[in-house]
């Protein structure tokens, strides 16, 4: 349900301006409104001005904005590490904060340098570590003496190793050793072993050729290659000690100081919120004024609040809701426990105008009756009330999960009446097992009388809807548009009539007067709706015959779970049988969550809301701390 | 007579087909864009399901057609 607003003026002398809106924030209850327009009536405009801040405020707040940056500076150079809570009163350190901050900014972002720096050349160690160990097993064949020099290279494409290898031929007069090998993360590297006088023609001839060769680090400075190996394994391990001792002393500086530092933050927040929220105020000669918009059933509330703490100086009216007002009127939506899990679904669509319907309770009823109809299966229905019930008790933290779990719920408790209905227990079990017949219909073979029984919820459903966005456009007096609804309904249910004559459920005799009834009833649709009337029309019987889609998915449901009873039957083994019956009817209910979900909701956005909920509210949002 | 029956599955097989097929190509556009839109502005979740569940009016109206066929031509 939509709650009803009022539209709220607040007045009292200026210099109780802060602590009117301090106890707003208290109360969580009222939406400032920053525009005039529709408060202030424009005789009285050229009384009235935005509220300015004194001078000493004014500073208040630039030191506020200052320092809330500074500390969002230094909370980003520590650890996100789930820190205890601060019981210091923040407004008593808030001073000796501002003075550390720069000094504690700067220690936090030696840590956080030291600690990024020393991941950087751990990254560089794991890198080169994969290059030595594939050169490592190359340099067993291959004795280091000081007149030769050993140059490795990491080839791009391995059908280059032999034009390498002819290229570095001619340049060494064939005294070269090449070999190749492949490292851990399937790069070829390469091992030039040549004397030393030549090594750097060979190693110009590779730079010229784009053929790079395996550089590290200048701490390795003149190892050899089994040097490097030693090195590199010894300076891993340091290292990895080294960014845990900087991994603690990070974590060590953010348990002392973070708590303090957010504590102080949040209470800025809050102050900042406040000095902002006075530049939405407007003040006279003596007096300041907020309008806004608040619940209608805590004016009262708010009302007493103020008299007690402020006294009688303080006014809170509340002023005529004029028709421009509703459509700037935020939208707060309240529902009764039962419909509240809902709120989920309805919270993918923008909000309603105020002035339109909360669909809410409208989800809340048709959309489990719609889940239980399509998957419609005792069987299943009992294993989704129990992972409804798993949810609801795991993630009892997590409003949206256990939310969702109640919907599943819900639904489960119709798929179970349903299926009781259709005679369904994991298909036709009961059938098989029992010889019991279904206490309704058997939907696999019934085909033609469900998909009557779907267009029949659908032509209920879309009249539903047309009915109540008739009886709303007359609300608003858009009589038009009221008149093309209310006639849609009855054109629906004459084209109903006609057809239901053709099966001999209608009087044949009448069925005359129904068509020339639909055809007098034209011309009017015709002024009502405009030139776009029949397409609307249309669409409205497109809506109905999209309900279809309740028996279509059911059916295929249905026809899983007998191929499910069918192949466990042929295996010709009980426990085969089992297996395979309860992996298929598995799938099966995986599917009959999602499926029916997912089919359910469209009817709802698409067939259902387009034809009554109009969409574009803003969103209630109090002044609160 | 066989072979009519033959006719008359193939004819409600293509009536169901042909929608499926258009509406899967339909949704894997609108589902695409629907996701790059997600990615940038997550408050259209409802407008994407939107979106993307209108073409399936197709393959519901081919079911339609498909069981007329199969249960009303003798």
């Amino acid at each position: 349900m939509i709650i009803r607003m009022s539209k709220i003026e607040i007045a009292g002398p200026k210099d109780l301006l802060q602590q009117v809106l301090s106890l707003l924030r208290e109360l969580g209850l009222f939406q400032v409104e920053p525009a005039a327009i529709g408060f202030i009536d424009s005789a009285d405009e050229q009384h009235v001005r935005s509220f300015s801040l004194d001078e000493k405020t004014t500073i208040e707040r630039l030191y506020l904005e200052d320092l809330r940056l500074k500390i969002d500076d230094l909370v980003s150079l520590l650890p996100h590490a789930a820190v205890r809570e601060s019981y210091i009163d923040p407004p008593t350190v808030i001073e000796a904060l501002a003075r550390m901050v720069d000094h504690h900014t700067v220690q936090a972002r030696e840590l956080s340098e030291r600690r990024d720096a020393l991941q950087k050349e751990r990254v560089e160690l794991e890198r080169n570590a994969v290059f030595l160990s594939a050169v490592a097993s190359l340099l067993q064949s291959a004795k280091e003496t000081p007149n030769l020099e050993f140059i490795g290279l990491t080839v791009r494409d391995p059908a280059m190793v032999g034009n390498l290898r002819e290229a570095i031929s001619r340049i060494t007069d064939w005294k070269y050793e090449f070999q190749t090998g492949t490292a851990g993360d399937g790069t070829v590297v390469g091992l030039i072993t040549v004397e030393k006088a030549i090594a750097d023609k060979v190693k110009r001839s590779l730079a010229d050729e784009q053929v790079p060769e395996l550089t590290f680090p200048a701490a390795f400075g003149s190892m050899t290659f089994t040097e490097k190996i030693a090195y590199v394994n010894q300076r891993k391990i340091e290292a990895a000690a080294e960014i845990e001792g900087a991994t603690a002393a990070q974590e060590r500086f953010a348990h002392r100081w973070l708590p303090l530092y957010r504590s102080v933050r949040d209470w800025i927040d809050g102050r900042l919120s406040l000095l902002r929220t006075t530049a939405s105020a407007y003040e006279t000669k003596m007096c300041f004024f907020i309008h806004g918009w608040m619940p209608s059933r805590d004016l009262e509330r708010i009302r007493g609040s103020l008299l007690r703490s402020l006294g009688p100086q303080v006014v809170v009216e509340e002023k005529e809701m004029r028709e421009q007002d509703l459509e700037h009127v935020p939208i707060a939506l309240r529902n009764p426990a039962y419909f509240r899990p809902f709120e989920l679904m309805t919270s993918l669509l923008p909000l309603p105008a105020y002035r339109s319907y909360d669909p809410t309770p409208f989800i809340g009823i048709f959309f489990p009756i719609f889940f239980g109809i399509i998957l419609g299966d005792a069987g299943y229905g009992l294993v989704l009330l129990l992972g409804a019930w798993y949810l609801r008790k795991r993630f009892r933290g997590d409003q949206r999960i256990h939310d969702g779990g109640t919907i599943l719920m819900i639904s489960s408790g119709y798929t179970i009446f349903f299926g009781v209905l259709f005679g369904e227990f994991f298909g036709d079990l009961p059938e098989r097992l029992f010889h019991l017949q279904p206490l309704c219909v058997e939907r696999r073979t019934a085909i033609v009388p469900m998909l009557i029984f779907s267009l029949a919820i659908g032509a209920g459903h879309v009249v539903l809807g047309l009915l109540l966005g008739a009886m709303n456009a007359f609300q608003r007096n858009l009589k038009r548009e009221g008149l093309f609804k209310a006639l849609s309904i009855v054109v629906i249910f004459l084209i109903a009539a006609v057809l239901a004559s053709f099966f001999g459920v209608f009087p044949l005799v009448l069925k005359r007067p129904a068509v020339l009834l639909i055809l007098f009833l034209t011309p009017l649709l015709l002024f009502a709706g405009g030139i776009l009337a029949p397409l609307e029309f249309l669409k409205s019987i497109g809506n109905i015959i999209s309900y279809v889609r309740i028996t279509a998915i059911g059916l295929t449901s249905v026809l899983l779970a007998y191929v499910a009873n069918q192949l466990g039957g042929l295996t010709g083994d009980v426990v085969l049988g089992v297996v395979v019956a309860g992996l298929i009817h598995g799938l099966n209910i995986v599917l009959g969550v999602f499926s029916p979900t997912i089919h359910s909701l469209r009817l709802h956005y698409v067939e259902f809301f387009s034809k009554f909920v109009e969409h574009g509210g803003r969103k209630f949002e109090p002044l609160k701390k | 007579m066989n072979l009519e029956k033959v006719l008359i599955a193939f004819c409600a097989a293509l009536a169901i087909g042909i929608p499926a097929i258009a509406t899967a190509w339909a949704q894997s556009r609108i589902g695409a864009a629907g996701a790059g839109t997600l990615a940038e502005k997550p408050e259209l979740t409802g407008t994407v399901i939107i979106l993307v569940a209108i073409p399936e009016t197709m393959v519901i109206l081919g079911f339609v057609v498909a069981t007329m066929i199969l249960f009303t031509v003798k």
